[in-house]
């Protein structure tokens, strides 16, 4: 989850009400903030739902509402500004959309310039899925002579100075060069033509989704903002672009619109119309397990920033504010209604559902293999499933197919095991200091390819013994074997095998309705030498369930 | 004192009651050797036993320090055969004055023990040397012929040494000097030895007054004692019940899989159903049919595992991937949807179960009539570098509940008692966050110790785009507890890659929980 740090100061100035740090973090918990405050800083955990939240503006917003300190929808001024974006042809193909919109009035600190950053950086990670989707231009207005033009370049066809650079660059330089040019220059990397912002003199304003110019940049005099958002997605570029100016409008500073022209339309952004929604009382009622009367619900909806258009009969007609883009289905709301209710108010209830605990079949069988192996004073291991065909394979002297890991953390970790052995054996390996003899097993899954599955592999429960030092011996291992056949009623045949494991004549197959259910024997010195152990090895693996 | 005295006489074995009577024939005080040879017991029976009465205070150990004069191999071999140097003088004295090479052929010497011989016939002034025609010859003196009838004092020695090891101090003055030169010769030994002496001690004797009768003991009971009947006639030997002993190790269930089995015992008691997930699953089943968007931050290549091998998983009907699609493009049961093109190439690649949650849907796709409670505790795989805090494998714990009614108070009611049985009293709720859940709750359980809350425990109800491609029309609870953290709560343990120890000695010594 995306996280934010506020200062608290800033925060409860922005809500209007001093709170107690520890009371606001409880508060904000409440309202489905993780919050953790260091001092005057408040590091906060947003759910991936609420972008609108990724900024103190957006918090104090709705702490507004939740404290009772401004309830119902948040009022927006929008004027027209003079400002147009002509869109030229050539994005359709590469970044289509385009949304833009001015903020007056501006009176920037430091704290606001920090925070301006850290929404839109959070913003481009998590709304704008890593700039891919959407990414973000702020630029001082008074630096660019209007109209805007959001068209596109060749690599190599234009120079200017991106943002911490003292010197011009070409667009296939500043991919090269510039630190967010090889971070993010992967997403331009099929296309023939990079976008570009211009102004009317040929000022370039940014080379979305990468970089600003340096010509444009935002300082602390900075009178008036002009904001684009150009994404692949429309809906993305419209909800960022609207999340960042209401957010602005809550210092105070005017917001103005900005008419984009498409070759063959022209959008007004941002849109700050509210938009519209039924609730049910009754839905909502049954959701939570409440008995709430419309006009409870309005008052609650209020304190979650929405408004009552009106209320017929159960049902309320809600206005939520433009900047909740996560609002998919009636739930959403129930679950704002829930919230502004409060948590912390509901009271647990416990219903009876009557059914009949039952174990997995295969837990079962495990529990009572676990019984048989640790009555015989085994001492069960749990290792991990993810190997390496170095371990599974080579050590062992088999070769085989085994589940592979597309995209690896490490070396040590490429596939899926398909033996219990060699995880026992690293388990004897890391243990090589302790006294002997050992006895060690392991109950746990392996995978198995199977192009009959439904997902082209089966996990296999396995239960697996080995014992290390003199008494080691194929009789000795044997026995516990058949114990544990014998305890799980699994009635078999021995049969002798030759396994590249195991010593020559010293392992045997265990056979059960003509279907091999797992081997014993003592394993071969190579594979022990290869596992640095220095003792004789014995041990046993077999099928529980298929 | 007394009584003390009867029970230090009770507690004595028979050996020590043995090595006590002998001391007393012999005296009250003796070495080691005499005792042994005396009570009819070995050398290292009497140290034993020794040791023990000393402890009891009824016996002094006083050590005295001598030096042994002992023949070495070579040595003896001469006691037998006769230095060098005499076997040399006794030819010359057959041959007359002759070559040094000459007499030593004759007296049948080694290279290596002639010039032994020529070194020692001069320091002992047995012969003369002289050069004729650049020969060295040999005659004998006067001192030489005396020899010839007399043993010299190193000879005496070595004679006497060869029958047995002496005391230095013993040895006559006079054997001093042939001593050092015998030693020097390295034909004896020197050591330095320790000899105990015991003596009876003021509580021996009075131990020894009030009567001390050696009764066979015996350590152990058998099988022949009890048949025979002997048990009657002897005594078994007083153990001391309080010494520490050699730890018994049980084998032992993993800790970890102590707490998943602690933790289904809780559920199946709650009346939920166990169920099992697919380790390698589909993106259909652990993401689409979970209602999360395609290109949802959790699919990215940084969070799960993604199989090269297999290549493809199969799907379930089409038509209820068509539902699933149509959720995530346009939406169900008045939902908006995602808004995206729904790629059917996506759902069908394999990856490793990133969510338990992956299971239950499966599980509601086939069961969509209520009432179901089912559980599931299985392991699910994650794009993680391994360190104290993370883990690439870990266990899930995640359950459901269907039925009619049910609602979110409900849910805060099923999660409170998981928790309880848990042991844990006091909780709190907060709403949370998960992609297919609405409303989503937290639960946070709270820590005297550390005086702090910690979130142990996440639910939610799934969403309506869920649940009707599934076809399930009834609301649906559902909870997962961060089960490696409760684990580690439970286990007491901060690294979180000690939930996979397998050290033996770790192992051994941790109580079962």
């Amino acid at each position: 989850m995306p996280s934010i740090t506020v200062s608290y100061r800033d925060l409860y100035k922005l809500v209007g009400k001093r709170i107690e740090s520890k009371q606001l973090c409880e508060r904000l918990g409440m309202l489905g903030i993780e919050a953790e405050a260091a001092g005057d800083e408040l590091k906060l955990e947003i759910t991936h739902n609420r972008p609108d939240l990724l900024s103190p503006e957006g918090v104090a917003r709705a702490l507004k509402g939740f404290l009772g300190v401004e309830t119902g929808l948040p009022l927006y001024k929008l004027s027209a500004s003079e400002v147009t974006v002509e869109v030229d042809q050539s994005v359709d193909a590469i970044r289509p959309f385009i949304a833009a919109g001015v903020v007056t009035n501006v009176k920037l600190t430091d704290e606001i310039v920090a925070s301006l950053m850290q929404v839109q950086e959070k913003l481009h990670a998590s709304l704008c899925r890593n700039r891919r989707r959407g990414s973000i231009g702020v630029y001082d207005l008074d630096t660019i002579q209007p109209p805007v033009h959001y068209t596109t370049t060749l690599p190599d066809g234009i120079r200017f100075v991106p943002l911490e650079f003292a010197r011009e660059l070409t667009p296939a330089h500043i991919l090269r060069e510039h630190p967010k040019g090889i971070e993010y220059g992967s997403i331009m990397q099929e296309w023939p033509r990079y976008p570009l912002l211009i102004d009317a003199q040929g000022v370039v304003l940014s080379m979305p989704p990468i970089i600003n110019s340096e010509s444009t940049r935002v300082t602390s005099t900075t009178k008036r903002l002009f904001i684009d958002v150009t994404g692949e997605d429309e809906r993305v570029a419209n909800q960022s672009l609207t999340i960042l100016m209401t957010g602005l409008a809550e210092r105070g500073f005017g917001l103005q619109s900005v008419v984009v022209k498409y070759p063959s339309r022209r959008v007004r952004t941002p849109n700050l119309r509210p938009s519209r929604h039924r609730l049910s009382t009754r839905a909502t009622n049954e959701f939570i397990g409440l008995n709430l009367k419309p006009k409870g619900i309005a008052n609650i909806a209020k304190s979650m920033r929405y408004d009552v258009a009106g209320i017929k009969g159960e049902i309320l007609t809600l206005l939520a504010p433009p900047y909740r883009g996560d609002l998919m289905h009636e739930v959403d709301l129930i679950e704002d209604i829930a919230i502004g209710y409060g948590y912390d108010r509901l009271e647990p209830t416990l219903p009876k559902v009557v059914t009949t605990g039952e174990r997995a079949p295969v837990e079962r069988l495990s529990e009572r293999a676990r019984r048989v192996l640790t009555g015989l004073g085994f001492m069960e291991a749990m290792t991990y499933t993810l190997t390496n065909p170095h371990t599974n394979f080579e050590l062992m002297r088999v070769g085989g197919e085994a589940a592979e890991i597309a995209n690896p953390v490490s070396e040590e970790y490429t596939i899926i095991r398909n033996s219990l052995l060699p995880c026992l054996l690293s388990v004897l390996q890391a243990n090589r200091r302790n006294p002997l003899p050992q006895r060690v097993f392991e109950v746990g899954d392996v995978v198995v390819l199977d192009d009959q599955a439904e997902t082209s592999a089966r996990g296999v429960r396995r239960a697996a013994a080995m014992v290390i030092g003199e008494e080691a011996g194929f009789t000795y291992i044997k026995a516990v074997a058949e114990a544990l056949l014998r305890e799980l009623g699994i009635v078999y045949e021995v049969r002798p095998v030759e396994h590249s494991s195991f010593l020559e004549g010293r392992a045997a197959e265990f056979v059960s309705d003509g279907r091999s259910l797992g081997i014993v024997g003592e394993m071969h010195p190579e594979v022990i030498l290869g596992f640095e152990l220095e003792h004789p090895v014995a041990a046993f693996e077999l099928e529980l369930k298929r | 004192m007394k009584l003390d005295l009867h029970a230090t006489i009770d507690g004595l074995s028979f050996q020590e009651k043995k090595v006590l009577l002998a001391l007393q024939e012999l005296g009250g005080r003796a070495g080691i050797s005499d005792l042994a040879g005396h009570a009819d017991l070995d050398q290292s029976t009497i140290m034993r036993a020794v040791l023990a009465l000393s402890e009891h205070g009824l016996v002094g150990v006083r050590e005295k320090k001598s030096s042994k004069a002992a023949i070495l191999p070579e040595g003896l071999e001469y006691a037998r055969d006769g230095l060098p140097e005499r076997k040399m003088l006794v030819t010359l004295a057959s041959c007359g004055p002759e070559t040094v090479n000459e007499v030593a052929a004759r007296a049948n010497l080694s290279e290596e023990r002639k010039h032994i011989a020529l070194v020692w016939l001069k320091r002992k002034g047995w012969a003369e040397f002289t050069k004729k025609d650049e020969k060295t010859v040999l005659a004998m003196t006067e001192s030489g012929s005396e020899a010839l009838s007399q043993k010299s004092a190193d000879e005496k020695l070595l004679d006497l040494l060869a029958a047995q090891a002496r005391n230095v101090d013993e040895l006559p003055a006079d054997m001093k000097e042939p001593l050092r030169i015998l030693v020097e010769r390295k034909l004896v030994k020197v050591e330095e030895e320790t000899w105990r002496e015991l003596e009876l001690s003021e509580l021996g004797n009075q131990a020894l007054k009030l009567g001390i009768k050696p009764v066979e003991e015996v350590s152990e009971l058998s099988h022949e004692l009890l048949t025979s009947g002997r048990w009657r006639e002897i005594k078994f030997r007083r153990y001391d019940v309080v010494a520490p002993v050699t730890p018994a190790h049980p084998g032992k269930v993993h800790p970890q899989q102590q707490v998943i089995d602690e933790l289904r015992e809780i559920l199946l008691e709650m009346g939920f159903v166990e169920i099992k997930s697919n380790m390698v699953e589909s993106e259909f089943w652990n993401f689409d049919a979970l209602f999360q968007a395609q290109d949802h931050p959790a699919r990215e290549i940084h969070d799960s595992l993604s199989l090269s091998k297999p290549e493809r998983t199969k799907l379930p009907s089409p038509a209820l991937v068509k539902r699933v699609a149509a959720a995530h493009e346009r939406g169900v049961a008045g939902s908006t949807g995602w808004g995206y093109k729904f790629s059917v190439d996506i759902s069908q690649r394999p990856i490793l179960c990133s969510q338990t949650t992956a299971a239950t849907v499966r599980y509601l796709a086939s069961h969509p009539e209520p009432p179901a409670k089912v559980f599931c505790i299985d392991r699910v795989y994650r794009h993680e570098k391994i360190d104290y805090k993370h883990l690439a494998e870990f266990y899930q714990a995640e359950g459901i509940v269907m039925d009619p009614k049910l609602t979110l108070r409900d849910m805060l009611g099923y999660l409170k008692q998981i928790m309880v049985k848990l042991g844990f009293s006091k909780i709190r709720f907060r709403p949370g966050y998960f992609p297919y859940t609405e409303p989503s709750a937290e639960a946070d359980v709270y820590f005297p110790e550390k005086r702090e809350w910690l979130e142990v425990l996440g639910a939610g109800m799934f969403r309506p785009e869920l649940l009707r491609p599934l076809g399930v029309k009834h609301p649906v609870l559902a909870w997962g507890i961060g089960f490696s953290r409760l684990a580690m709560i439970r286990l007491g343990i901060e690294d979180i890659r000690n939930l996979f120890n397998n050290d033996l000695e770790w192992l051994r010594t941790r109580r079962m929980i």
